[in-house]
């Protein structure tokens, strides 16, 4: 039974090996002359800032990376339906077109609520419902939208 | 072959309707508050609750579902069990949303969110309680606790977010157990659904060691939903954190639902190892019902004790458990709901003795709560008595039906233990009575006087007593729905 793992080791040690190896013959071989441009670390082309200490992410990156990973998955989901769309027919279709109406569901209601408006948001909330006199308790009140 | 399954797959949606319901409800009621945010929170509560009774409709069609034991490539099961496990968590959600609606509005914190959210936790229940698949329990058990991670950290205070993180974080640790669990189940019996894990499980005896691991950590998985000790720790902090209904709301709802899916997996899937996890059970229950009652003693605030005493409810219904067939399962089933009956009525009083937001759940503000309203006194009286299994509770009668079930089983020390328990848990709860009717108020702190949450606290007393009195009206129905089919 492990037998049949044997080729993912073969592949994990190949990987290893592949990476040291290519690593130290580099390091062997190529002229080192580093720059400022060529120690800074890539990001995407954009030119690296470094941020203060104790600096503080908008809470919206939050929203956005969540309903980034609710389109990854709706794209996991559409690659096998694309791969097999012609067996599945109409009833793919139509289960796909559900599926994507559901997951359409949560965009227009991030959409809708707020989600997505970059700009400080008017505090629609608040004003709809002013924390009434509250007991001592609980006025230790943490923002957290 | 698969190809004509694909294009003709066999698909019958009937046995979920519920579930799409309740669903097809939160995403209305979702969109309608995120397009409108100036809408009434009493319509929202309106077409919350419709979705509810049309839920509640579609399960008693199922109680003559004529069809296939299981549906939808065999991962939901069409039996009575469902239908009656659906028809309380449907009846412990409306009165979680009639609670909701009238604190958040007092508090100041309403929010639409809170309809949805509690209809999608609503969902996870229900289906839970009808999930034959172990893969489908895990689903359902997710949209169950994310709902109510949510709901936990609804308000702002500092409390309620604190539970809500604790919440989380544990029961990502148990949902992991659980999965390990699955995983495990699988390996011994190639096969995550209930029906072919006992298949498998009666002919072969080559993995055991393997199906025994899976029931401990699918044991603990449960352990940590029904907050049984040593799987505890997290209820105290939550149920004092959350908003009151909430704590309602979950200490119903997630108590009846995840036992559900307990009696299930335990009663099909792992039937033939009964012999094994009989003693698991036995002694999980033995020290869920002592530390349970013995810690509660200790408590000084009330959200804290009640957190407690279902704690040790839950070691109750535990020991009907060790009793395996049609006698334990009708015992449970009708310990759930009286349970549910009693603490949604328990909670509801808190909410009305805190009067706005939360505060005042001390122990000592209950003081001579008789002088301030003596039906709110009274009200918590009845809702302690049933608790503590005096009759002519429903309380009593589910503790009598336990401890029956249980003896006919040969549990004999275990219904000892019981015993001790309950006459332990009854000095607390006692002790409150002695509070509110023996006691001069410490302050001039009035409670809520607001007549309508009376009249929803009204209808789990009503049905306390009537259940208490007259047990027959629902045994009966109960013990039908006590056969799994599979």
């Amino acid at each position: 039974m492990l037998s049949e793992y044997l080729p993912i080791a073969v592949l994990a040690t190949l990987a290893v090996l592949f990476g040291v190896a290519s690593l130290g013959v580099s390091a062997l071989l190529r002229p080192n002359r580093p720059t400022r441009a060529k120690l800074a670390p890539y990001e995407c082309g954009i030119e690296p800032a470094r941020l203060p200490a104790g600096e503080r992410f908008p809470v919206k990156f939050y929203v956005v990376a969540m309903l980034f990973i609710i389109f990854d998955i709706e794209t996991i989901f559409l690659f096998p339906w694309a791969v097999g769309f012609r067996q599945l027919g109409l009833f793919g279709l139509a289960e796909m077109a559900v599926f994507i109406a559901l997951v359409f569901v949560a965009y227009v209601y991030v959409w809708k609520s707020g989600g997505l408006d970059w700009r400080e948001p008017a505090p629609r909330r608040a004003a709809a419902a002013p924390p009434t006199a509250l007991e001592p308790e609980a006025r230790e009140v943490v923002r957290a939208g | 072959m698969l190809a004509q399954f694909l294009i003709h797959p066999p698909i019958q949606l009937g046995p979920i309707g519920p579930e799409l319901v309740l669903t097809g409800t939160a995403i209305v009621v979702l969109l309608g508050a995120a397009f409108n945010p100036r809408i009434g929170h009493s319509t929202l509560l309106l077409v919350s609750l419709l979705g509810l009774a049309g839920a509640a409709l579609v399960s008693i069609g199922l109680w003559d579902w004529g069809g296939e034991l299981t549906v939808l490539a065999g991962m939901v099961a069409t039996d009575r069990f469902a239908v009656v496990a659906r028809l309380i968590l449907l009846g412990i959600a409306a009165m979680g949303l009639v609670y909701g609606y009238h604190y958040f509005r007092r508090s100041g914190e309403a929010r639409a969110e809170f309809y949805p959210l509690v209809l999608f936790a609503t969902a996870g229940m229900t289906l839970i309680a009808a999930a034959a698949d172990l893969i489908l329990v895990f689903l359902a058990l997710e949209i169950l606790s994310l709902s109510l991670y949510v709901l936990t950290g609804i308000s702002a205070r500092l409390s309620s977010v604190e539970g809500s993180m604790k919440y989380f974080l544990l029961g990502a640790f148990s949902s992991a157990f659980f999965l390990y669990g699955v995983a495990m189940a699988y390996g011994a019996t190639g096969s995550t659904r209930l029906s072919a894990i006992a298949h498998a499980l009666a002919g072969q005896t080559g993995s055991l060691g393997l199906a025994l691991a899976a029931v401990a950590f699918l044991g603990i998985g449960f352990g940590f939903k029904v907050a049984a000790v040593p799987f505890h720790m997290w209820t105290p902090d939550v149920y004092q954190g959350a908003p009151t209904p909430v704590t309602a709301f979950m200490a119903a709802g997630t108590k009846v639902a995840a036992f559900a899916a307990l009696i299930r997996v335990l009663e099909t899937s792992f039937q033939p190892l009964t012999l094994d996890w009989t003693p698991l059970v036995w002694t999980i229950a033995a020290v869920t019902v002592v530390a349970g009652s013995l810690i509660a003693i200790a408590q000084t605030d009330i959200k804290r004790m009640l957190a407690y005493s279902s704690i040790a409810h839950a070691g109750f219904v535990l020991i009907a458990l060790t009793a395996a067939g049609q006698d334990g399962i009708s015992a449970a089933l009708f310990y759930l709901l009286a349970y549910a009956l009693m603490v949604l009525g328990a909670f509801g009083v808190v909410m009305l003795v805190s009067a706005r937001g939360e505060g005042r759940t001390s122990l000592a503000s209950y003081a001579g709560l008789y002088r301030r309203s003596r039906l709110l006194a009274g009200l918590l009286t009845l809702f302690l008595l049933s608790l503590a299994g005096i009759p002519p509770t429903a309380g009593f009668i589910a503790k009598v039906n336990v401890f029956r079930a249980a003896v006919a089983a040969g549990h004999w020390p275990l219904v000892l233990v019981g015993v001790l328990a309950s006459v332990v848990a009854a000095f607390f709860y006692i002790r409150v009575m002695v509070l509110m009717y023996m006691q001069e108020p410490q302050d001039d702190a009035e409670p809520d006087r607001s007549p309508w949450p009376r009249v929803a606290v009204a209808v789990p007393a009503v049905l306390t007593l009537l259940f208490g009195v007259f047990p027959g009206i629902v045994l009966g129905v109960l013990d039908k729905a006590a056969i799994l089919r599979w």
